[in-house]
């Protein structure tokens, strides 16, 4: 039972990881107002980059920044499009999707099943480690994990609500015209938003090859990116929320492992269908159970619509 | 010179912007194969003659048909104003349907067969998208990830049968279900009439769009939902309907391939139809007439990817390249809107 508790755990904030950078970069997307469904192709992209790195550089460090810096490269190809030409940002989205797993399987073609040559290794942390259940879940695990689960949603949460920089971000994702009159660069925050949300997306993909699997295979990102979004929504739009539904869905990803490992007699199949079910009945149970929390958890006012200073 | 952005656009503005997005895609594509060293005159020439033979052609035929259906079941959601990105899993579970009642009538091979398949096939991707349409209609879940989710849900499922409970001891192949018996009849080779089927579908859906009450309401209550609403319009039921029928109708492209092109029930058998058909839908802007063409040039664009195969292109960069074409539809959609103006 101990045994069983602690895989979960453990595997829960790895798998999880990959979902709270991509969903914490998307929150940042979408409170400038911008609905980026390009996710799962710039996870993609990033875990592909950063494979490639390692193998030419055998540092893991190294390959992080390279898979952030191809999600930024992916994020301004979105952004061009959508925040300047103001283009159809469900369409760009797709397109963004579809050209970044095509690509990143092509490219990636060489790599396909090598184990990655540098990784982030899990890391014992004095005294701490030594914990029952807690110290293999949680303080064994690679540094990575601790920048994701904590100091980034509480920096997010931190720059979005309580900086005067962060009402400005969400006001040009609420009324973009009322900003724009009160002086906020809409344009300018909207393409940097989204372009930084990208990288936090290079970096989920750089995660996902680098620590999790880590290999790279092809469709290894296997919807993530999708789901991520689908967090944000079940999160409100906010980053604590969003690691805490991470973390839910890390959970039942690890049940699927842990099922596979131990011969539960469900076949592997249905194991591996939890996390879609699950982000299914994530994104619908709230919203029947309460009416009033659907309000609360409302997206920002001018979510994927374009901003024309001209014509408001 | 300056540039000003006009209210409304001519039909033949937004035409001319398709193929101009499409050329330019196809521009890109081509310098980015140059780049990574591709003989690009070489391999258009190739494409080119090689989608022409009798056996190309035999070949684009049967890649156009389940590209209208998928296309058609995007396009008519559309209408209503709401993203299918699901017909891939609703692809896969007509197929299934068709299956499963195939194999339970074994031997049969008749129209009725053929009607009781293609129904099978309509309700099995019509179930499929019955979660996310009734989420779409009463408490308005985000209908692009709940229908997407659920392709996730299809493929795995699909495996899980035709490796466990479906796989055909007797094949070779490990992963494949028995022959269906029932077979839509042939038109020219390997050429079905499964093709015609979806061409008249296409021209049956245009007219029911364009001239009646009910293809008008669904367009009203795509346009604009609330005032819709205020119209008497009802609004759940249309989205209901609409979504419930795009279902099927990506579930009778799976149908249709099962019965006439693959006979059997196997993974991978949707081959991004699903996803391809968002394409077509968009390149169609919508309109279920427009999807036609969309699937042929889409077709035309798949087929080279199957001819270019032989010269070390691989899917990847075909999907690619589908990705570029619709991220410059979407430029070009948006330019279109724009005028050049002598300074005055």
């Amino acid at each position: 039972m101990i045994e069983l508790l602690t895989g979960m755990l453990s595997g829960a904030l790895l798998a999880g990881g990959v979902l709270v950078l991509g969903a914490l970069g998307e929150v940042l997307a979408e409170r400038v107002g911008v609905f980026n469904l390009g996710l799962e192709g710039l996870m993609a992209l990033g875990g592909v980059t950063a494979i490639i790195t390692v193998a030419h550089v055998a540092s893991a460090p190294l390959g992080l920044a390279a898979g952030i810096l191809a999600g930024v490269a992916g994020g301004v190809v979105f952004a061009v499009p959508v925040v300047l030409l103001r283009a159809n940002q469900t369409l760009c989205g797709l397109a963004l999707t579809i050209a970044g797993t095509g690509l990143a399987a092509s490219v990636g073609r060489p790599y396909s099943g090598q184990p990655a040559r540098a990784v982030f290794d899990g890391v014992a942390i004095p005294y701490l480690s030594e914990l029952p259940v807690l110290g293999r879940a949680i303080f064994s695990q690679n540094l990575l994990i601790y920048v994701i689960w904590i100091i980034l949603p509480i920096a997010l949460h931190y720059l979005l609500f309580k900086t005067r920089h962060g009402i400005n971000l969400r006001a040009v994702g609420e009324n973009p015209a009322a900003a724009d009159a009160a002086g906020v660069p809409v344009v300018l925050l909207r393409f940097c938003y989204v372009v930084i949300g990208a990288g936090f997306s290079g970096a989920a993909g750089a995660y996902l090859t680098l620590a999790f699997v880590p290999s790279w295979s092809d469709g290894i990102t296997g919807g993530r990116g999708w789901i991520a979004v689908a967090l944000v929504i079940f999160a409100g739009f906010r980053p604590y929320q969003a690691a805490a539904g991470a973390f839910l869905f890390g959970l039942i990803t690890a049940l699927g492992f842990v099922g596979q490992a131990r011969n539960w007699p469900i076949p592997p199949a249905f194991l591996s269908m939890l996390p879609y079910l699950g982000t299914l009945a994530f994104m619908i149970v709230p919203v029947m159970v309460s009416r009033r929390l659907q309000r609360r958890l409302a997206a920002p006012a001018s979510l994927g619509l374009a901003f024309y200073r001209d014509q408001r | 010179m300056r540039v000003q952005r006009v209210a409304s656009i001519s039909g033949g503005v937004v035409i001319a912007s398709r193929i101009g997005a499409v050329i330019a895609a196809l521009l890109v594509g081509g310098a980015i194969f140059a780049l990574a060293g591709y003989d690009v005159p070489m391999l258009a020439d190739n494409v080119v003659e090689g989608s022409l033979t009798e056996f190309g052609i035999e070949d684009l035929g049967l890649l156009v048909s389940p590209l209208i259906l998928t296309g058609l079941a995007v396009a008519i959601m559309l209408r209503i104003g709401l993203w299918n990105i699901g017909a891939d899993g609703q692809f896969y579970a007509g197929a299934v349907a068709a299956t499963v009642t195939g194999l339970a009538f074994p031997g049969g091979n008749d129209a009725v067969m053929l009607v009781v398949l293609a129904l099978a096939g309509f309700a099995g991707g019509a179930l499929w998208i019955l979660l996310p349409a009734l989420a779409r209609a009463y408490l308005a879940v985000d209908e692009i990830i709940t229908t997407l989710l659920l392709n996730f849900v299809a493929l795995l499922f699909v495996n899980y049968l035709c490796t466990g409970p479906m796989r055909d001891p007797g094949q070779a192949i490990t992963s494949a279900s028995a022959r269906v018996t029932t077979e839509i009849p042939p038109l020219m080779g390997d050429l079905h009439w499964g093709l015609v089927a979806a061409i008249v579908l296409a021209l049956i859906l245009a007219l029911v769009f364009a001239y009646t009450p009910w293809g008008y309401e669904v367009r009203v209550a795509g346009a604009n939902r609330f005032a819709a609403h205020y119209a008497g319009i009802p609004v759940r039921k249309r989205l209901m309907q609409v979504m419930l029928l795009s279902g099927g109708i990506a579930g009778l492209g799976g149908m249709a391939e099962v019965a006439g092109t693959v006979h059997r029930l196997q993974g991978g058998i949707s081959n991004n139809f699903g996803y391809l058909g968002v394409m077509v839908a968009v390149l169609a802007g919508g309109l279920p007439i427009a999807v036609l063409p969309a699937a042929l040039l889409m077709a035309v664009i798949l087929n080279a990817g199957i001819v270019l195969q032989s010269y070390g292109v691989t899917t990847y960069e075909v999907l690619a390249l589908t990705g570029l074409v619709l991220l410059f539809i979407a430029i070009s959609e948006q330019l279109a809107y724009y005028r050049l103006l002598r300074r005055v």
